[in-house]
This record gives structure tokens, sequence and C-alpha cells, in this order.
């Protein structure tokens, strides 16, 4: 199972990584124009998880967030394509000042129960999310200075001390609960087993690890799901669930080994799509940069190699690195390189602009000759120039960890070692485990290089703060990186709310990440996902995300014939 | 002949049996409390922080990981409370209170549910998987460890032989997929699950049709890898049997073969037979893991993978606890049985 954001979310990463070899190649269905003319019939999807928390304050997997989307509105939506698109709210806009955000909400909305949903139920599930302390991420989409009111049954707005860039990315979870229901319970306990909400569907029956039921919202106010049910069944083993496509027990599959690709693309009846997962992630080869007046007074311990805070040496590392070949040969080519921080399955946030550095390890070589950095006794690894204090570590030879349940990991290890080798480097490899690897990670910046990765959300500012001085004692910057200039575009962007100077400034600061190298990104994984076409039709697996659990399918998608 | 002098051993009397049972009762409470404590213990010892173990998130404020210590209890002291109030007010001592009372506490993972009920439903699913299986693997081992035994050597022998070594030796998620690929793909049974969901079955017979259909694949597999264990020791205690004087004797009085296994073979070669059934019998609720996973059974197994993965503490302290008890149970049962089943076995 895997947790939505997380940082430290490798669960994801490996089932992502262990996807296909055919290289983006699309395939579409045969979707015709004409109106329906079948409906009803039951979804079957099979997946490998299963959701935790019926409670949208308290859920972290995946799983959680994909039911949280079916039986729930937020104000805003996400499309497959990164736009930002209307949901509950019609229309929503920020005033002159930069202060004042109203939502204008759509009329005729009805919870599953058939209360009418207002604004009032709109400012009561803010409140809740921003005030209610054990809730996991919510309270993260809030800088704690929002006021909040319902002016009128439709209207809401939201008047800020501090300008924000990111109104729409923040408003995209918040799942909008009926008040009459909520305001009832103690929220953080709350085990929502009937799940009222708005959504096209309704949760039926909830099985902990086996199964979802959900019915399809007959009366949605959004227009009703041609389709009558959709069950998820969990198949924990991955063939299995192959299987169960094959055999038609389920007509899709949310994930699967890369390996049945070619065993699922010959079968006639099912076709396989690839696509940037809904919520990008990528992969990152943190380097130990924290200067020695950086370290953390409580729970630094700071035992980097002085010779990876010196940038060239990192450039040397970063053109010794030949991500296409990863990809290739981890991903078995679902992936697309990375560059700085933000993950390219970010749109308009991605700055595709950015020049890679290119695999060239003569270049290598040459830089870290360039900067003193020879191999004077002759064992093949170079040591410290002479005017370098590098204490008792004069040699090039760094510690690799990585966390033990990453698939990708080992492999991504042993190749690096082989090209860094080649360039007079050598890694000493340890596996830990993910709590281990935190306590030697950050804040006690105990390591050297650690391979490791992270989810995004749709908004790049959660990532990109990753990277601040702010968060070094916190330890969720993990390379120890600080540079004031970067630290000012970061707080400029997140104050700024017009898009076209918003994307610029998050470019230059991905501009800064690349020359600066805290981090090399090898790669971001694609996901795919498979169905059968001879039972349903219309699954949306022609947009830049894939995501066939999602309501944009499952509104959408009819029988067959 | 009874020589004159050579006295009879007595019997055991009651209250010798009696202290006896006793006394094993109270060595399984004290084995049990101190799995309690151990195992209390060693899910403090690992690395980390049990507060933050179901959330992996850095954007994980501090009040909200003050919020979660405090509701799973993690702002007292471990051991004992000595900075002030009530000496006991601490982890353990409100684990041991709250298990007195049947409590074994909230999943992190699952943060709205008791451990208590999660591992009762899992429990059930798992005996419907795993005692069919432990039954037929018991009564086919055992009839084919006999048949081996008896026609020791001969083809029949050595097939059988092969075949329980081969299923012994086989890994369990192998057999599984085998058994998943054929069974689903040519005989129509289905790919995992409990039940077929969305079914309306008109009766309860219908229901439960589907029900064995879902079993059938997995209790098929977890019987196969059982069997050889079983086959392989009953066919080495009747060989044994058979080498003892007074089959000799038997088979002089002229009794058919049938009649030595049934009267006097059989009940003697069963002694290790039943410390195995009991031993096997009490590792049941860790669940059939390999296979629960395969055929996404949702069995104590499965929950105790997941629990692992996500370092859902309380749960497995729960499933560790249950196992224990199961295990320490089971051994007891076994020695009591041994009581009855062999003379021999009186004093300790």
């Amino acid at each position: 199972m895997k947790h939505r954001t997380l940082a430290l979310l490798l669960g994801l990463l490996l089932v992502l990584a262990a996807c296909g070899d055919d290289g983006g190649e699309e395939t579409t269905t045969t979707v015709t124009t004409a109106p329906p003319t079948t409906t009803g019939g039951t979804v079957r999807i099979g997946w490998g998880g299963a959701p935790a928390d019926l409670n949208p304050g308290i859920g972290v997997l995946i799983e959680d967030y994909t039911l949280y989307e079916l039986v729930y509105n937020t104000p805003i939506s996400l499309d497959l394509d990164g736009n930002y698109v209307p949901e509950l709210a019609t229309d929503w806009y920020v005033s002159d000042d930069d202060l004042v955000w109203t939502m204008k909400l759509a009329e005729g909305v009805t919870f599953h129960d058939g209360t009418p949903l207002t604004s009032e139920d709109v400012k009561f599930t803010l409140e809740l999310y921003r005030d209610t302390e054990d809730f996991v991420f919510m309270p993260s989409y809030f800088d704690g200075d929002e006021v909040i009111e319902a002016p009128d049954p439709t209207t809401v707005t939201i008047t800020k001390e501090v300008p924000t860039g990111s109104f729409e990315g923040r408003m995209v979870f918040m799942y909008i609960l009926p008040k009459h229901i909520w305001e009832n319970e103690d929220p953080a306990t709350f085990d929502n087993a009937a799940m009222i909400g708005s959504g096209s569907f309704k949760l039926t029956e909830y099985r902990q690890g086996e199964y979802l039921r959900l019915a399809a919202n007959k009366d949605y106010w959004g227009g009703a799901p041609i389709v009558d049910e959709v069950i998820f069944q969990t198949f924990e083993n991955a063939d299995a669930r192959v299987q169960a496509l094959i055999n038609g027990d389920v007509d899709m599959v949310t994930e699967f080994p890369a390996t049945a690709i070619p065993t699922l693309e010959a079968n006639p009846n099912i076709t396989v799509a690839t696509g940037e997962p809904l919520a990008p992630d990528l992969t990152d080869i943190i380097f130990n940069v924290t200067e020695p007046e950086d370290c953390p007074a409580d729970d630094g311990i700071c035992t980097g190699h002085p010779a990876l805070r010196d940038l060239q040496v990192r450039r040397a590392l970063a053109q010794a690195v030949d991500k296409q070949q990863l990809i290739t040969t981890l991903l078995l080519g679902l992936g697309t390189p990375g560059r700085a921080i933000v993950p390219t399955g970010l749109g308009v946030w991605f700055n595709d602009a950015l020049e890679d550095y290119a695999f060239d390890l003569n270049e290598a070589n040459r830089l870290l000759d360039e900067a003193g950095y020879l191999d004077t006794d002759d064992n093949g690894i170079r040591e410290c120039p002479a005017a370098m204090d590098c204490g008792d570590r004069p040699e090039l030879r760094f510690r690799l960890n990585y966390p033990e349940d990453s698939d990708t990991a080992p492999r991504l290890a042993q190749t690096l070692a082989d090209w860094w080798q080649q360039i007079g480097v050598d890694l000493q490899i340890q596996v830990l485990d993910s709590d281990t690897l935190t306590s030697v990670c950050c804040p006690s910046f105990d390591y050297d290089v650690i391979i490791w990765g992270w989810g995004s959300d749709p908004d790049p500012g959660f990532l990109l703060s990753v990277l601040t001085c702010e968060e070094i004692p916190t330890g969720t910057n993990e390379s120890g990186y600080c540079n004031p200039e970067y630290d000012a575009l970061y707080a400029a962007q997140q104050a700024e709310t017009d898009l076209d100077t918003r994307v610029a400034m998050v470019h230059e600061m991905q501009q800064i990440l690349m020359d600066d190298l805290p981090y090399i990104i090898p790669f971001c994984a694609l996901s795919s996902q498979a169905y059968r076409n001879d039972r349903f039709v219309g699954w949306r697996d022609d947009a830049t995300k894939l995501a066939l659990e999602d309501p944009t399918s499952l509104d959408v998608i009819r029988p067959a014939g | 002949m009874r020589g004159r002098g050579l006295r009879a051993p007595p019997p055991i009397s009651l209250m010798t049996r009696g202290s006896l049972f006793l006394r094993k009762i109270i060595w399984a409470l004290i084995t049990i409390f101190v799995v309690i404590t151990f195992n209390f213990f060693l899910f403090r010892v690992l690395p980390g922080d049990p507060a933050k173990a179901g959330v992996k998130d850095p954007r994980l404020s501090p009040q909200a990981v003050a919020a979660l210590q405090q509701r799973f209890g993690l702002d007292k002291p471990v051991l004992f409370n000595t900075q002030g109030g009530n000496l006991f007010d601490s982890q353990y001592f409100r684990y041991l209170g709250a298990l007195a009372q049947g409590d074994l506490g909230t999943s992190y993972a699952y943060k709205s549910r008791p451990v208590t009920s999660m591992l009762g439903r899992a429990l059930v699913n798992t005996l419907w998987l795993v005692l069919p299986a432990q039954i037929l693997a018991i009564v086919l081992g055992v009839l084919l460890g006999l048949v081996a035994a008896w026609r020791r050597g001969t083809k029949l022998d050595v097939s059988a032989l092969i075949f329980a070594l081969f299923t012994w030796a086989l890994p369990t998620f192998f057999l599984g997929i085998l058994l998943l690929f054929v069974g689903s793909r040519y005989l129509g049974l289905p790919t995992g699950g409990r039940i077929t969901i969305g079914a309306d079955y008109a009766s309860f017979w219908a229901t439960a049709g589907d029900v064995l259909r879902h079993l059938l694949l997995p209790t098929l597999t977890f019987a196969l890898v059982l069997l050889g264990e079983y086959m392989l020791i009953m066919r080495s205690s009747v060989v044994e049997v058979f080498s003892e004087d007074y089959i000799l004797t038997a088979k002089a009085k002229g009794l058919t073969t049938f009649q030595i296994i049934r009267r006097h073979a059989f009940r003697n070669a069963m002694l290790p037979i039943v410390t195995l059934i009991a031993l096997n019998l009490g590792f049941t609720v860790s669940g059939a893991i390999q296979v629960e996973t395969v055929f996404s059974w949702p069995g104590l197994g499965k929950l105790t993978v997941d629990a692992v993965a996500q370092r859902d503490y309380p749960l497995l302290q729960g499933a560790f606890l249950m196992l224990a008890v199961s295990v320490v149970v089971a051994n007891l049962v076994a020695e009591l049985v041994y009581l009855r089943l062999d003379p021999r076995v009186t004093e300790v």
C-alpha cells in the first residue's frame, strides 16, 4: 500500500517503476461520438491496495483518495491535462489586492441523503480542515490567516492576510463534507462509515482490505454516471491481478508489473494505456551538501564528505549518470528523465527548457582533474586536493544509502557505482530500512548520498519548499542545501497570484537547482493501466495523466456493444 | 507371567495428575505473560517514532504529531511514571490494563478501528481456509504414509515419497500461482477473494457454493503444502513400529495385515503425528501468509503482512500475541493428549 504524497514514497515508485517497455506507445479506444445505446452494468476494478480510512481528514493512502474523489466534490478540480477546472465552484476570482478569494458555487447540488449542499457546508468543511490538528494533510493547505465567510448560499469568500499563489492547488483536495453530519462528531476519530458526500458515486459496502462497492448517484447534480455500479477488489498479488483481467473477473486493473505488458497487449480484448501518474513523483539522488554553519544545533551530526560540498564534484557526478539508460533498464522504458525537483508530470510548472548534463565520463574525469581531485596513490580512487581539509576521509569514497522497500534503488545504486567508479569515485552501498534511513538522513545529515523519492501535489509549492534553508532543521530538506536567492524566490512565488508570473519564478528556481545540483533526479516514473475493451468503452486514456479509476473515466464509460 | 515381588507401577493418583495439569497451565500462563511483555518492548526498541509510523509525511505538523501521540497514549512514559502522579500511569501498565479487558488498542494505519475486531474477523476467515486444509492434509497424509510404509519399497511407496518430497519442497507461492493459473483459466474458478462481490444469490446454498468455489484453490494449495510433512512422518513412524517385536508376535498369531495395522501399528505410529498436528494447529492463527497473499484471502496472514508493511505496531502486537497464545495452548494440549495416549509420560 502506498501513501499519497509521502515523502518517503518509495512504495508508489515501486509499483510505477515496475511498468512496461513500450516507451509511451499510446493506445486509444474507439470512442464513438454517438449517444450511448446501452447503459447500466457493473464495472469491476482490480487493484493492489485498499482504502484504510473513510474519513478524508486522516486518510494517507492513494486508495483513500481514489475513494474520496468518487464520493465527494471539491470546489475546484484538476483535469487530466493538468488544468484547474470548475467542480462545485462554477467561478472563482481574487480581489485586486490579491487577498480576497470569492467562489461561486453551482446551484442545485445535494448530498447523497438529499440535503442541499450550500456555502455553509463549504465554510464548515474548510474551517474543519484548517483547525483539526489531528488531520494529516489538510491543515497544511491553509496558512491559518483565512477568514472564511458564506454571505449567501452559493458564495464563499476567503479573506487572507498574506496572498497565496496556490489557491486552486489547495482547493482540489477540499472534499466538501455535510455540515449537518460532521458538526455532531469528533472529526479526528469519526469513522464516517456512511460516507455521505455529493459526488457521482455513493459508497454502498466497504470491506476492509477486501473490496468496495459504489453505486452510481443517479441524482448526481453534474450528470449521473452511465454505469450502475463500481466494485474495487483487492488483489494483493500482482500476477493474480493480471490473471483476473485476462480471465475477465475484472474489467480494469490500476497497476501491474511491467513484465505483464507483452502478454496483455497480445490479448485483443485488452487495452494497455500509459501516461503520467495522477500524483506525479520522482526518484532523487540526494547529496549531503550541509555546510558546517547550517548544521542543525539540536539533531545535526553532519558527517557528509566535504568533497560533496564542491559543486565541481557534483557536476562531475551528474555527468556520469546516463538517465536514459536507467529508464530503459530499470523502468523498461516507462519513465521520463527528471531535471530539478519539479516532476515532469506537473504540467506548466515543469521547466522543460532546462538543459540537462550530458552523459560524458571523459568530461566528468576532466572536471575532477581540473578541480584537483587526483588519484595520487594510484588505487583507482581519487583523493581530495592537498589544500582541502577532508579530515580522515581523504579519498572520494562515499556512503550510498537507500530504503529497503525500493524496487529500483538496488539496481540504480549498482549502476551508479559502476559509472562513478570509472571517474575514480568509490561507493559503499548500504541498504537501510526507512526509519533508519530517516535517522541518518535528516536533520542529522549523517550520510553522503541517498537514493529516495518524493510524491507531488498538483501545486509545486511543497516540493519547492523542501530545499529552503528553513527546512534544514525540520528534516524536510534532506540535502542541507541553503541558498538565499532560492529562498527569496520561493517566498515570492508563494504569494504570487498571477499564474504566468508565478510559473516564471518556479522555472527560475528549477534553473537554480539545476545549476547547484543538491539532487540528481534520474527519472520520473510513468504509470500504466489496462482494461477490457469488450466490456466497457469510453475510458479516458488519451490525456496526459492516466487514472482510469478516477471519476473522469468512471462517470463516462458505458457497456460495450 | 507376573513374578513375585515385582509390583506393578502404582496407578497415577488423581492428585498427581491434577497437580501436573495445574503446573502445566501455570507454566503456560507465565509463558504468555513473558511474551506479552516481550512483545510490548520489542516494538518500542525498534528505530523510529511509532506515532509517525503510520504517517510518513514531513508536512505533518508538530501539533499533529503531538495529537497522534496523545491519542495512542505515546506521550506517557514507557515503563513507570516517575514524573509524579500515578506510578503505573505508563504505556506498559495501560497496555496491560487494556489487555485485561480484551482491548488490544487501536490500529495506527486504520485509525478508527479497534485491533480486536480486525483480528477477530481475519481469524474467522483464516479458520475457514486453514482448518479444511489441515484436515485434508492430515487425512490424506496419514493414509498415504500408512500405505507407503505398508507397501515399503514398492513403486507405490517410491511414487508417494517423491510426491510428498516434491510438494513439501515446492515454494508455496509458486504452487499457489500455478494452481491459480490452471484453476482460473481452465476450470473457471475465481482468481481471488472470498466471494463474488455484488452477486445476488437466491439462497444460502448458492452463496455457500460461491464461497466454496473461492475456497477451493487456496485450500488445495495449503493442503498440498502441508501434506508432505504428515506423510513423511507417518511413513517413517509406521516403518519403525513395523520393526517392533509385538508386530512380529501379532504376525505369528496369524493376524491379517489389516488387523495388525488397525490394532497395533496405527495407534502407536500416531504419537509423532499428534505432536505435529498440535504444533501445526498452534501456528494456524499465523495464517497461511503466502496462500492468503496469492489468493487475496482476507485472513490473518494477509493482515499481518499489511501490518508489517505499514508499521502498524498495535495490530502487529495483537497478531503476535494471538500467535503466541495459540502456540502455547497447542503445546499444552499436545502434552495433555500425550498423557492420555502414552502411559510412559507420567512424571515430568
